[in-house]
């Protein structure tokens, strides 16, 4: 009773908290959206969207003796003036906060995107209340929040890549290896510019996408649907992504608990350890379930996307909850804080989607073998593969392989983070 | 019975040893006033009767049931508040006691009844939905202090609960536990603010460095140091200048010197004054301010460790 008391606390928590329902839910469904409305406006060329203007304040410098060629205020001010988004984002420069602001007020621009001075260095020292501020027109709904999830994936990103080498420097250190520190600047600049045609990708060049569909498969008479298939499809891949992003973030309750003292409360009360934890685990399972729902209840609304037979949508949906959970929990029980949670979360989940194929399955003529090869040890390649069946129509019995290995690979990530976290905290 | 008993706990963490001994007790419906400075190892010494921290040495109990042993049965005659407001921000006060309430097992009317209560005791009701994050801090304490008492403990412990709020909060909350005690209930508060362990306590342990060096009534631990009295001096100069020269005057029993502000325990301050003004002049000190103070749980502080009880 008491553990189902704790998840549904949970449970209450998330739906009451902007930033998770955004990544649960409006994050997949609007870039699902982007894809569709640009689709829609190459091929009848009278849907379109109306687009976000961002004005944006730039003040960071590069801190001197930076291993950096370009502060990250730059990154972050380039992701609103790539020609990948200018369908849908059109933006301008402004000099301060004052006169963004004003702009704001008088509705010339929608969303203001103010980055600090000295945010670089700041950011990078690990200093904990500095960010870039997003204010909005509060008429505004979607937009500004599809604004503020591109700075954080940018943000979390780069310190993901900070975290990343610093974690292999630190290991061939302990392991005797003096690793040659002139090649910093490569590696951080080579991963910088990995990740702007990252975000491309997943922030859809709407141009490629187009592209993809214009482009049709070779003797195309049997294609019924094309763009109910690539919506199915694009929709599964962002569905799958944000269902992991879920499992992580929905996790992170427990480094947030115990950050906000609740946990040792908790310990405080006539609970027994095991009940406490297994509540908490519950909650990940229930809310990446009805995300999972959710999605397909609006893919099919919104998009019209035919999921597949009742059968087979229930091991997809299955297998990719216990994956996505599972993973979700594992990570977690490594990370120490919620402050290193956010950068563990967007760079392990963004490169592990990105081998898994979650933001190429539309590439057309496939993928290179050696790629598909390595989303064999992918949870989110296998959560893919089901749904793709499951798109394609398959029956159940077609979907048992990809079903058994996601979950097996799901139960197996959900053990070792349970003894993880019972180490920790039972 | 005692309602709680504390026996030569001790807590180490690592080679530091955070409680190094600690043994004090309480009688049923008494309030027991756990005093000392920061670090002193209080919030420690309570996680260990919470359940939180495994002693190291040493064994306390709660209405007869061991922390160690029965930890269960301890927790259920417990409610704890701790030091640190630890409620979720975005539930309302009332979903928060509700939810608190259910983990110590209560459920349906009668939770719902006793919230209606609690929140009645913690003057919140007309309050009870909004959200705890939108709370001044005075509140969200007030909240901190509800949760623990949804499930009428035998005993409550309090770990500092007026630090930082306002005037109007902090009465609130002592009388609430003047309420409580009168309903019954034993009650451990820790504080490092003197005035609040001698208007609410019955007897009072006095901690410092890990240990409980004084432990009795009010009454008792000022008689333990005789009729000294405080004196607060400031100087225009260097403390450094004429301590040494204070120490030596026959009826100083302690002094102390910290930025710039010096505290003197001294017998009989009519003999005394005097001589340390004619020490300061051959010192070439000025003496600016003058307090004295007849003694109190600050002077058995000073009298015990040498030291001022500051903030
Ligand atoms: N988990 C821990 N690991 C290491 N040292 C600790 C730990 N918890 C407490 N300490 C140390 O033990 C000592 C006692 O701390 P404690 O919090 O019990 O003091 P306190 O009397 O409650 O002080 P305050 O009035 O500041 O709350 C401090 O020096 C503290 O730094
Ligand atoms: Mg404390």
């Amino acid at each position: 009773m008491k553990i189902i008391d704790i998840a549904f606390k949970d449970l209450t928590r998330s739906f009451r908290s902007a930033f998770a329902i955004g990544m649960m839910v409006v994050a997949p469904l609007m870039l699902t959206g982007l894809i569709y409305f640009a689709f829609g406006s190459m091929t009848s060329g009278d849907v379109s969207m109306t687009a976000i203007k961002v004005g944006v304040v730039n003040a960071d410098q590069l801190p001197p003796e930076s291993v950096l060629d370009a502060p990250i205020g730059d990154n972050i001010r380039s992701m609103f003036f790539d020609e990948s988004v200018e369908s849908w984002i059109t933006a301008s420069d402004y000099p301060d906060e004052t006169s963004a602001r004003t702009a704001v007020d008088r509705q010339e621009i929608g969303v203001a995107v103010m980055i600090p001075q000295n945010f670089t260095e700041r950011y990078l020292s690990g200093e904990q209340d500095v960010q870039v501020l997003i204010v909005s027109d509060p008429t505004l709904s979607i937009g500004p929040a599809v604004v503020e999830d591109m700075v954080t994936m940018m943000v979390d990103a780069v310190a993901g890549g900070g975290v990343a080498i610093q974690t292999v420097m630190e290991r061939l250190e302990a392991n005797g290896i003096q690793p040659d520190s002139s090649q910093f600047p490569s590696w951080i600049e080579r991963y910088g510019n990995w990740y702007r045609d990252f975000q491309r990708d997943l922030f859809h060049h709407p141009d490629k996408a187009a592209l993809v569909l214009v482009a049709p498969p070779a003797g195309d008479a049997q294609t019924t649907a094309p763009l109910a298939q690539m919506m199915g499809l694009t929709m599964a891949g962002q569905m799958i992504f944000f269902a992991f992003f879920t499992g992580g973030n929905s996790m992170m309750s427990i480094l947030r608990e115990e950050e906000e003292g609740t946990l040792a409360r908790l310990f405080t009360t006539p609970t027994s350890r095991t009940s406490i934890l297994t509540g908490k685990f519950m909650a990940v399972f229930l809310t990446v379930i009805l995300q999972g729902l959710v999605l397909m209840v609006a893919g099919r609304l919104a998009f019209g996307i035919q999921w597949g037979s009742p059968g087979s949508v229930v091991l997809a949906l299955i297998a990719q909850v216990v994956a996505a959970s599972g993973l979700g929990i594992l990570l977690i029980s490594f990370v120490k804080s919620t402050k290193q949670g956010g950068p563990v979360l967007g760079g392990g989940l963004t490169i592990l989607g990105m081998l898994g194929g979650l933001f190429t399955m539309n590439i057309p003529g496939g993928m290179p073998e050696a790629f598909n090869a390595i989303g064999n040890f992918i949870p989110q390649g296998w959560v893919l593969k089901g749904w793709r069946l499951a798109l394609d129509g398959a029956a159940a019995g077609e979907l048992l392989l990809p079903f058994m290995v996601t979950v097996a690979m799901g139960i197996v990530m959900f053990s070792i983070g349970v003894v993880m976290f019972r180490r920790r905290f039972a | 019975m005692k309602a709680i008993e504390v026996t030569n706990l001790k807590k180490s963490f690592g080679a530091f040893q955070a409680v190094r001994d600690a043994s004090f007790m309480a009688d049923s419906g008494e309030v027991l006033g756990l005093l000392g400075p920061n670090g002193a190892g209080k919030s420690t010494t309570i996680s260990m009767l919470s359940g939180l921290l495994m002693p190291t040495g040493g064994d306390a109990s709660i209405m007869g049931h061991s922390v160690t042993k029965d930890p269960e049965a301890a927790k259920k005659s417990l409610g704890v508040v701790p030091q640190d407001v630890a409620l979720y921000p975005d539930l309302s006060a009332r979903e928060n006691l509700v939810f608190w309430g259910k983990m110590y097992g209560l459920r349906g009317a009668g939770l719902s009844s006793r919230v209606d209560e609690v929140l009645e005791i913690i003057g919140l009701t007309d309050r009870q939905k909004d959200h705890v994050g939108r709370f001044s801090g005075g509140m969200k304490r007030r909240v901190n202090i509800g949760a623990a008492l949804l499930h009428k403990p035998d005993v409550v412990i309090m770990d500092e609960p007026t630090v930082g709020i306002d005037p109007q909060s902090r009465r609130h909350i002592l009388d609430n536990v003047k309420e409580l005690n009168q309903q019954g209930m034993t009650v451990l508060y820790t504080t490092h603010y003197m005035e609040e362990a001698a208007e609410l306590s019955h007897h009072i342990a006095i901690m410092d460095k890990g240990r409980v060096i004084a432990y009795g009534t009010h009454d008792a631990l000022i008689k333990m140091i005789g009729e000294q009295t405080r004196i607060d001096l400031t100087l225009n100069a260097e403390a450094e200048k004429v301590l040494d020269a204070w120490r030596a005057i026959e009826g100083v029993a302690g002094i102390d010197a910290t930025d710039g502000k010096v505290t003197a325990l001294v017998d009989d301050s009519n003999r005394v004054l005097p001589r340390l003004f004619d020490a300061a002049s051959k010192a070439n000190v000025r003496i600016t301010s003058v307090g004295i103070q007849e003694p109190n749980l600050e002077t058995v502080f000073l009298h015990l460790t040498g030291r001022a009880l500051r903030d």
